[in-house]
């Protein structure tokens, strides 16, 4: 692979306002049924601005991102679909489309604009009604339920359609990185199981904790529903089978409908509105396609080594890790990929709950893909969304206990993009 | 006017007369495979086309399941996912067949295993998988 350069940015960024809407399946839940991606973009968009203490006239620009609008919205120009619902009629806007991967590249096309000059106040935000599709026909608000005979065929389509699909290259996602950390560090499939439950455990204690979170009956429950008094026998059982040869139903992210944004400016414009900026130190960077030698790996390395390398901070300075973790193990693996678990050890502070939303080196407090939910592309400005409010201070019952300052976020998305922003609250 | 060189069809039309097809870099030396226009190796902007012999090693193996299983692979035999090597340098990502599900773990620690390059008719166009030369005792 060729590797890149990340300088400094022109001027400071910094965010100033978050939204988010529940990560929830909108058909199942009555004051939901019948959202439509503009309602939600919106809800999320007039949240953030409410939060920085905004008015729409005052937003220059918006960016929007999903990772599949022609799929699940039936729309080719999903930004001007979703302006007016939060009074930007009229204003610039763009749409972008990088998988799961869209929150982060949202968050980098939106400091870039800002550090460039163009535009002083941006709104970022990114929408996926991940659990119905569109009915031919008919307006925005009346959906059908997905059937996994329609999703798995579109999934092809994050693989080039010259070679990889062809060749069958592009399959070994989910187990590629777990089986690499076995042969590394000589785990046996039990300890990678145990690890696996572990950090599914600790996921949805802290989602049954986060209002916004999709699944949050702990599995104390689940496992007492169906005849075990341990939740990790429970997980270890055949009411949790493996769907892939490591990870388990539990292991793989749960289908959501979302939205979430975040309003930037420049930082020395930040102190003015109501909340504590975050600044975004920088953002790392790094693409491979799938059929590249263990891509999520190798991207992860180098988006981190442009990160650390612009920002001069260590891994020593980041005191919360969210990760994209649609493949569970990628929370062990990319957490010692960038420095924030020792290497080959880092499965051991999962199993010692270190890792845990309450842990002293706490990864994903939201709860994850597996039980926050995954509204696909904008799942990662979700993430964006929980780093600033653990940065702030403002999680509730999920805040972690390390008073952090500094946030780093492995962004991941189409098995292939890699964004990797580090953000430091700012007093 | 400019002449855009077809790479795709090349490499396809390759597979149908079972010679797999890559490209060199005559700067670094780097092989491309599959074939495109520039060196993605050290970011050179051209490349050459040149046969590999299809001979490589498989250094991982990773089992189908529910999510990642491709049934039309089941038409040829028992297969997996895994890391194969060309002799030529590329590495890549592929469909390995020749290896039972049973067998797979206890693959392991004899990895890396010779594999080579196996043909494949499909649905209209020629495919290129890799197979084990035997399995290790």
């Amino acid at each position: 692979m060729v590797k890149g350069k990340l300088g400094k940015y022109s001027r400071s960024v910094s965010i100033i306002g978050i939204g988010a809407t529940p990560f929830c399946d909108t058909s199942e839940i009555p004051e939901y049924r019948g959202l439509t991606e503009g309602e939600f973009f919106g809800h999320a968009a007039l949240m953030a601005m409410e939060d920085a203490g905004l008015e729409p006239r005052d937003v220059d620009y918006f960016y929007h991102g999903s990772a599949n609008p022609k799929f699940f919205n039936n729309a080719a120009t999903p930004n001007m679909q979703v302006a007016e619902w939060f009074g930007m009629r009229g204003k610039g806007s763009i749409h972008h489309s990088e998988a799961c991967c869209s929150g982060y590249v949202g968050l980098e096309e939106a400091v870039m604009d800002v550090a460039s000059g163009a535009h002083d106040i941006v709104l970022s935000g990114c929408v996926e009604m991940s659990c119905g599709l569109p009915v031919a026909g008919k307006p925005a608000h009346i959906r059908r339920p997905i059937t996994t005979d329609e999703m798995i065929p579109d999934l092809e389509a994050i693989m080039d359609r010259a070679y990889t699909r062809a060749l069958g290259g592009g399959h070994i996602g989910q187990d590629d990185w777990m089986d690499l950390y076995r042969q590394q560090y000589g785990l046996t499939d039990d300890q990678i199981d145990l690890v696996l439950n572990t950090m599914s455990y600790h996921g949805r204690r802290a989602a049954a904790l986060n209002p916004l979170a999709m699944l949050r009956t702990p599995f104390e429950e689940l496992a007492k529903e169906a005849g075990y008094d341990d939740p990790m026998e429970y997980l270890s059982s055949p009411f949790n089978p493996k769907t892939t040869m490591y990870l388990r139903v539990t292991g793989n992210a749960q289908s959501a409908d979302g939205a979430a944004c975040c309003i930037v400016c420049p930082t020395e414009m930040a102190h003015k509105f109501k909340q504590k900026p975050v600044e975004i130190l920088g953002i790392g960077s790094s693409c491979l396609e799938l059929m590249r030698p263990h891509n999520e790996m190798e991207i992860t390395k180098e988006a981190a080594r442009q990160a650390y390398e612009q920002t001069g901070l260590t891994p020593d300075d980041i005191d919360l890790l969210l990760v994209n973790d649609f493949v569970l193990a990628s929370q062990l693996c990319a957490a010692e990929e960038v420095g924030y678990l020792p290497r080959g050890e880092g499965w051991k502070w999962v199993l010692e709950g270190r890792t845990a939303f309450d842990g002293d080196r706490p990864i994903n407090p939201h709860g994850g893909r597996t039980s926050y939910g995954h509204a696909y592309g904008a799942s990662g400005m979700a993430d964006v969304y929980e780093a600033v409010l653990q940065l702030r201070g403002q999680a509730g019952l999920h805040q972690v206990k390390n008073n952090p300052k500094t946030a780093m976020l492995r962004g991941f998305g189409g098995g292939q993009n890699c964004r990797i922003p580090i953000l430091r609250v700012l007093d | 006017m400019m002449k855009i060189e077809k790479v795709v069809a090349k490499f396809y039309e390759g597979l149908e007369q079972h010679k797999l097809l890559g490209r060199k870099c005559p700067e670094c030396g780097a092989i491309e495979y599959p074939p495109r226009y520039a060196c993605n190796t050290c970011g050179y902007h051209a490349t050459e086309w040149v046969e590999l012999s299809g001979k490589g090693m498989l250094h991982s193996v990773i089992t189908p399941a529910t999510l990642n299983a491709d049934p039309w692979n089941d038409k040829i035999g028992p297969y997996c996912y895994g890391l194969v090597e060309l002799e030529e340098g590329p590495m890549f990502n592929c469909t390995v067949f020749g290896i039972k599900r049973k067998q797979a773990k206890l693959l392991r620690d004899k990895l890396p295993i010779p594999v080579h390059a196996i043909f494949a008719e499909r649905d209209g166009f020629t495919t290129v998988f890799f197979e084990v030369d035997e399995l290790p005792k």
